[in-house]
């Protein structure tokens, strides 16, 4: 047996009244603009309400970001960037800002109930899983339905999964889902396969995995727990129900912009508007990472989008000073 | 080879310097045959107690010491319990091993047994703490569940707020599957609070406090 053990919760932080830098959302995006605004001796807080590291902690391998030629786990990679934001003296707070007021200056806001005031905020809040809406789903929700394989890959051993959606992730987190399930039906609306060949090919040589594309699901079906999947042919308009214990769900993302969209100038989808330094229509706020319009959503470029947006973020708080 | 990584152990060594006040009993209730987490539970445990003066590491046997195990509650194997120096048990119960993210969540409640208080808002403490029958809090997780730490230290915050009446416990969903599968577990994190109120998914500390104070209506009803 194998164990890991975990060390880098952030723990109690005793918050300062006032902070050069506060970085909503600790995925790749926030913890690399933190490691490169704790270097320029910002005083930075990261504030995280989920698990540092952000999406990139739900899968269980990465093999397309550089430096690690025989990939990295994706709870390795989070925790790595943590520490060295940590290491240059960053401070992560976990929960989640309320009363935030990005127009006053200072900005102000609310973190587990103390008033903390800002000179300047990169949003880095990223995209949670996009929900397929259809009936079963919500009633269905932890009873089956999944939208992390790391979390409840488990519960599915011995047992036969769907798995919605055969883009990269759909693709990558059924290889990983194989381990424990028996066999996989990766479900897809569109009559293609969207992921990259490398991942299909390792999909199909397990032996256990096929596609139905060109498929909608109609609905997930059970009473308290899942039992199958209905779907419709695209083509023939046939329906039929898959039986399974699981239902997996990548669909896509949608953006975590919610609390800032009367705000914030915003895409149609939600995405925030930004220009190439990553500023947003409000002075002294900033956006980077997957939660911008047009981003490429990728770790690497995540990263990339981080470092733009501290830079810049210290070019003007130094113009200030 | 030791368990913990050198760095890690460094670590562990500055916060647990910077952090810990008042000594830390850490209880493990184990047994030899039939569990098959309880050694590798054990040896962590031990790295673990060694770094810092401040903690110790009482190993007890389920059967043998079964008074002991009845006094704290415990009825499965591995379990940890977290005392401070005057032995005050604040209710915090991790039953299976404590590794992956779960491994984070020990150490935040080491640090806290060891101030009497976790970071939890005041205003919550005090609906928490005006609590006047028992409360059981439950939370499954899975090891590799970035998610689950966050709702087993709600719970624990919640019962370190009022540990007379308010105990909640980890659950490692696969070292238990019987409880799982009791529970109807197959998405994690999920809490059971009273047997009545439950949930999915990790949800601010407020939001938590609202489903202990709905449990407890529902029962008084
Ligand atoms: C299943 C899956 C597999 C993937 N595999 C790969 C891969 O192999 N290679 C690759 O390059 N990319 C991969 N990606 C994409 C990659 O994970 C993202 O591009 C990357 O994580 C984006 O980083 P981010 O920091 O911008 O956003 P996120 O990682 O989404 O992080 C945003 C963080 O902000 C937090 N947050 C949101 N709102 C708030 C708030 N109000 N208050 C506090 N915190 C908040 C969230 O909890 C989250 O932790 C994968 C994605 C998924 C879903």
């Amino acid at each position: 047996m194998e164990f890991s053990f975990s060390v880098s919760a952030p723990t109690k932080v005793d918050l300062a009244e006032t902070y050069d830098l506060v970085i909503i959302g600790g995925g790749p995006t926030g913890l690399t603009a933190a490691i490169y605004a704790s270097r320029a001796k910002l005083k930075t807080l990261v504030v995280e309400k989920g698990a540092p590291g952000g999406l990139v902690t739900t899968t269980e391998w990465i093999e397309n970001y550089p430096g690690f030629p025989e990939g990295v786990a994706g709870p390795e990679l989070g925790r790595a960037m943590q520490e060295q934001a940590q290491r240059f003296g960053t401070e992560i707070f976990k929960g989640q800002p309320e009363n935030i007021n990005l127009t006053s200056n200072p900005k102000e806001m609310t973190l587990g109930g103390k008033k903390v005031t800002v000179r300047a905020v990169i949003i880095a809040t990223g995209t949670k899983p996009r929900k397929l809406n259809i009936p079963g789903e919500a009633e269905l929700s932890g009873r089956g339905v999944s939208y992390c394989a790391t979390c409840d890959g488990p519960f599915f051993a011995g047992k036969e999964l769907v798995a919605v959606g055969a883009g990269n992730s759909g693709v990558q987190e059924s290889i990983f889902l194989l381990k424990y399930a028996t066999r996989i039906t990766i479900v897809e609306y569109l009559p293609t396969i969207q992921a990259e060949k490398i991942l299909v090919e390792r999909f199909n040589s397990t032996g256990k995995g096929s596609f139905l594309l060109n498929h909608e699901v109609l609905s997930i079906e059970g009473s308290d727990k899942v039992t199958g999947v209905k779907v419709r042919d695209r083509v023939s308009g046939a329906e039929t129900l898959i039986p399974c214990a699981g239902v997996f769900v990548w669909i896509g993302l949608v953006p975590q912009t919610d609390e800032f969209k009367d705000i914030l100038k915003l895409d149609k989808w939600g995405y925030v508007e930004v220009d190439s330094e990553l500023r947003t229509n409000i002075e002294g706020v900033w956006a980077a990472g997957d939660v911008i319009s047009g981003a490429t959503r990728q770790i690497a470029a995540a990263v990339g989008s981080g470092v733009t947006a501290a830079m810049s973020v210290e070019h003007k708080l130094s113009q200030q000073s | 080879m030791g368990m913990l990584k050198e760095e890690d152990k460094q670590y562990i060594r500055e916060q647990f310097e910077g952090k810990l006040v008042g000594q830390v009993k850490i209880l493990l209730f184990t047994q030899k045959l039939e569990c098959e987490y309880c050694q590798p539970t054990e040896e962590i445990l031990k790295e673990l107690s060694e770094l810092s003066e401040l903690l110790t590491l009482d190993v007890h046997n389920l059967q043998i010491d079964s008074e002991d195990a009845k006094q704290y509650n415990i009825d499965k194997v591995p379990a940890i319990i977290l005392l401070d120096e005057k032995d005050k048990d604040y209710g915090i119960r991790f039953f299976g091993i404590p590794s992956g993210y779960e491994f984070s969540s020990l150490l935040a409640d080491i640090i806290d047994v060891s101030n009497g208080a976790s970071d939890l808002a005041q205003e919550l403490v005090a609906k928490i703490a005006g609590i006047q029958e028992p409360v059981d809090i439950k939370v499954f997780v899975t090891p590799t569940c970035p998610y689950c730490p966050g709702a087993v230290r709600a719970a624990h915050k919640i019962a370190i707020a009022n540990p007379g009446m308010i105990k909640a416990q980890m659950i490692e969903s696969t070292e238990f599957p019987h409880l799982a599968n009791k529970y109807a577990v197959y998405g994690v994190p999920k809490t059971v609070i009273n047997e009545r109120v439950q949930f999915e998914g990790a949800m601010p500390d407020q939001a938590v406090v609202e489903q202990v104070l709905a449990a407890i209506q529902v029962t008084d009803s």
